[in-house]
């Protein structure tokens, strides 16, 4: 014991000898670590500064709460108010339920409509009357090639020209020509009427999925439909009128030629009378 | 980092062999010790402007752009319910629908289903029932009656081939336009049915729900359209018979005049 005490005594003595002797290093190294010593903190409680930044902290987050909050607040009870208006007055699904199930309906209706026009009605008996009637009943557009054929084999051709006059026979082709083009147009409307009819079915399937802001383009598209449709309608009317017109010019033919007829027969019973 | 700074120049500091050395190490510990050293906190006269100005863009620009929102989405909420869609006039016209049904629904519905037959004789106030009867079950009791009215076609013996065949094609195009009035009127009742019930719909709908009661309504004008067109199709049908037999008719006149003015030429020769 006596001895580690003197030990450490000898060490000590050494240690001060050797900072008297390198006095100069110690003095710099003191005061560079002095210089590095770790800066105090400010205390969080007795600080001014903390306590002015906690009150500006607090006025900047009441000031957040009643200018901030309260507008968001403001704007969020008018956005509720317009939604509630939209979801109950402009566009209640109910309302919309409803009218889709109506739409489907519709569409039920309909398609009895189109099950009613696709009744057979055909009535003839004979072969070529079968075979024209047929022919005028297909709605097939395809089929319009066979009209003149079927028509011919019922009606007869024109005359030859030893069998009436140029007049007659000019008066006939014109009648032929006009019951001909009616009944081709007559199957060409009915297959137009068909594809009609098909494609508003698949506006109906469409309008049904649709949303109330897709509908108005599904009506846009019908709309255009029946655009198209009333344009046939009146293509049909104008055959319809031209049937009737060369109708028409054929009565007035008829006295016209009774006419030249009468003054004809005179005219020969003058000469026959003269040679008697 | 510091520590690791203060480990390095102490060891060249003890290192060191000369007081020139140790004064050299000094003077570059010191700077760097400064330059290391960290910045001293702001005043608090700073800090407090930076509230300030923390509170004052709150206050100015936020408050004034959230006032100004708050505003457009008032006016467009106002502007929906008084201009656009004003729940008044939106019952307004559900109310005049629902009254304009009652005001002529049964009235227009009386007045279309007023009886128009007019036959006499039983044969054809038979005829006359069944075509008008709106059934499209009995296309054969129509073709009995229609003949039992019209007398039924010639036998070989009775006519020529070539009227029979006229006269077989003239039946039948009125048959089957008959049998199309049939089924037309059927369709044509289906479709008041059709407009009934949009119009029922029209009086229970919201501004949302409306479109789609007029597109169907208008998809519905194109099946009726059509309907038109197959009605107008066997109207054309039928006046393309009528011209078509006039002009069989001229035709077999030019015939018989050709023949007759043969005959009378070869008798006149005879005497």
């Amino acid at each position: 014991m006596k001895n580690t005490l003197g030990m450490l005594f000898q060490r000590g003595k050494c240690t001060l000898r050797w900072v008297w002797e390198h006095r100069l290093r110690v003095a710099v190294l003191a005061l560079v670590l002095v210089m590095l010593e770790p800066r105090q903190v400010k205390s969080q409680i007795l600080n001014p500064c903390c306590a002015v930044l906690a009150a500006g902290l607090i006025t900047i987050s009441s000031t957040l709460s009643n200018v901030v909050g309260g507008g968001l607040n403001s704007i969020l009870a008018v956005d509720r108010a317009i939604l509630n208006f939209e979801q109950t007055v402009v566009w209640p699904l109910a309302q919309i339920s409803q009218a889709q199930a109506l739409v489907g309906r519709t569409q039920g209706i309909f398609a009895s409509v189109q099950n009613l026009t696709r009744i057979p009605v055909n009535s003839a008996t004979l072969p070529g009357p079968q075979q024209l009637e047929r022919n005028l009943l297909s709605a097939d557009s395809n089929q319009i090639g066979l009209t003149s054929a079927s028509y011919s084999a019922v009606y007869g051709p024109v005359p030859d020209v030893t069998a009436a006059s140029q007049d007659v026979r000019n008066r006939v082709d014109m009648a032929d020509a006009a019951a001909q083009a009616a009944m081709k147009r007559a199957i060409a409307i009915d297959n137009l009427a068909d594809l009609e009819i098909q494609a508003a079915n698949q506006i109906n399937q469409s309008l049904q999925m649709a949303a109330p802001g897709s509908a108005p383009i599904i009506e846009a598209q019908a709309d255009a439909w029946l655009v198209r449709a009333n344009a046939y309608t009146q293509a049909a009317i104008a055959d319809l009128m031209r049937v009737r017109a060369i109708d028409l010019a054929d009565a007035g033919a008829d006295i016209k030629s009774g006419a030249t007829n009468t003054t004809n027969l005179g005219q020969q019973l003058i000469n026959l009378l003269k040679r008697q | 980092m510091t520590f690791v700074f203060f480990v390095i120049f102490s060891w060249f500091v003890v290192k060191a062999k000369t007081r020139r050395q140790v004064l050299a190490l000094a003077l570059v510990g010191t700077t760097a010790a400064v330059l290391v050293a960290p910045q001293r906190v702001q005043a608090q006269s700073t800090l407090v402007q930076a509230i300030q100005a923390v509170l004052s863009v709150i206050n100015g620009i936020i408050h004034a752009a959230l006032s100004a929102i708050n505003s457009v989405r008032a006016a467009n909420n106002n502007f929906y319910r008084n201009v656009v869609w004003p729940t008044q006039l939106i019952n307004q016209a559900r109310a005049l629908v629902t009254q304009m049904i009652n005001q002529y629904r049964n009235l227009m519905w009386g007045i279309f289903r007023i009886n128009v037959s007019s036959a006499t004789l039983r044969p054809t106030q038979q005829l006359e029932l069944v075509m008008r009867d709106q059934q499209t079950s009995n296309f054969g009791v129509l073709t009995t009656n229609y003949g039992n009215a019209y007398g039924p076609l010639p036998t070989p013996t009775a006519a020529s081939p070539a009227d029979r065949a006229m006269t077989d094609m003239d039946d039948a195009l009125a048959l089957d336009n008959l049998k199309t009035l049939k089924e037309t009127d059927q369709a044509g009742a289906l479709t008041l049915q059709a407009a009934d019930q949009l119009e029922s719909g029209a009086s229970q709908a919201a501004p949302g729900s409306a479109p789609f009661l007029t597109a169907s309504a208008v998809v519905a004008s194109i099946q009726s359209q059509a309907v038109t067109q197959k009605m107008l199709a066997a109207e054309l049908r039928q006046e393309a018979a009528r011209l078509a037999h006039e002009s069989a008719l001229r035709k077999r006149s030019a015939t018989y005049t050709g023949q007759v003015a043969n005959q009378i030429i070869n008798l006149l020769k005879h005497n």
